[in-house]
């Protein structure tokens, strides 16, 4: 008696344990970036020679990679929350979309200062018309410095 | 002598610069441009945004080209995004969409005057490895040399070889319904 109903009691944990589990898992939300520890430290200028010169074996590294990048301030696009790293001689760039729920820009951001931008890499979006270059995109984005 | 050449070369400069610079501003384009999915199945609604989706626009031709990074989509749900990147469409083999078109009337479009203008765009759109022909009406707002383009299409998910689990499969729907919205600036 006692032991049937221990097996009926275990296999209602289970079943609510599950229930929960899934229900946690389904409203799960994308986590925010400021507390992840970034997979790469990289040079926004490095990081594009490396997807310019050899595409596959860039997004084989990056791809689904959480990376903290360094480079210059190129333009900033407050309208859609993105800042754009990189060399102003280079028409290739780093672009950062900030993360929706993080802080505005700020006014302490400027061209031609230097940042580490944390974010998840979304790839590499080539050029080939010529006239725009390429770029490497990276969403969900934080300031880390 | 030596002056006249000097000069002759001058001016070929400028003309060449004045020929870049014209050439330069014959495209629109936008590197920030958005789009919205919406998919509403019986008990599950499925929507994403794009902040960074690429548009080149030439009003010489009509020519309209776009390209979005598949893992660019931001959901609310962690798992929603994991299953679109993983199981529908396949992100990592297929990293980016492109739709290639064409604006049919473009001599309706005065680019460089104030206006809102309907645009009839016809195009292939390439989307997890499959091409398929798209159609639809956009709006094009000129206002101070900027474009402001938008559009509405629905697109059917076993179009484009997309697979919806059976198990989910009554939950779901196979309509996606795609809104673009771009603010085109000049080239410069």
């Amino acid at each position: 008696m006692t032991k049937k109903r221990i097996i009926i009691g275990g296999i209602v944990l289970i079943i609510m344990m599950t229930a929960v589990y899934g229900w946690y898992q389904y409203n799960r939300t994308v986590q925010g970036l400021a507390e992840v520890r970034a997979d790469y430290s990289v040079n926004a200028t490095a990081l594009i020679n490396e997807f310019v010169s050899n595409e596959d074996a860039a997004n084989k590294k990056y791809l689904n990679k959480i990376l903290s990048v360094k480079g210059m301030i190129k333009n900033i696009e407050s309208a859609q929350g993105t800042i754009v790293l990189g060399d102003t001689a280079d028409m290739n760039s780093v672009r950062c979309v900030l993360d929706s729920s993080a802080h505005p820009l700020t006014g302490a951001l400027h061209r031609g200062a230097v940042i580490t931008i944390k974010g998840a890499i979304t790839g590499f979006n080539k050029d080939e018309t010529g006239l725009l270059g390429s770029d490497v995109q990276l969403n969900r984005c934080v300031i880390a410095n | 002598m030596n002056l006249q050449i000097k000069k002759d070369f001058l001016f070929c400069c400028l003309i060449l610069m004045a020929a870049a610079t014209t050439i330069a501003q014959d495209k629109y384009f936008t590197k920030s441009g958005s789009i919205h999915f919406l998919s509403k199945g019986a008990i599950e609604i499925i929507q994403a945004d794009h902040r960074s989706v690429t548009c080149v626009l030439d009003p010489k031709t009509g020519a309209i080209q776009f390209a979005v990074l598949m893992k660019g989509f931001e959901f609310k749900k962690a798992l929603m995004q994991e299953h679109f990147n993983e199981d529908y469409v396949e992100s990592d083999k297929y990293p980016k969409a492109e739709f290639r078109g064409q604006i049919v009337n473009n001599s309706d479009i005065a680019y460089t005057k104030d206006g809102v203008y309907t645009a009839h765009v016809k195009g292939k759109l390439t989307l997890h490895g499959e091409t398929k022909d798209v159609e639809t009406n956009g709006k094009i707002t000129v206002k101070g040399g900027k474009l402001l383009a938008s559009s509405d299409f629905t697109i059917l998910m076993s179009d484009y070889n997309i697979a919806i689990p059976k198990l989910v499969k009554e939950n779901m729907s196979n309509t996606v319904t795609i809104t673009v919205n771009c603010t085109l600036e000049p080239l410069k």
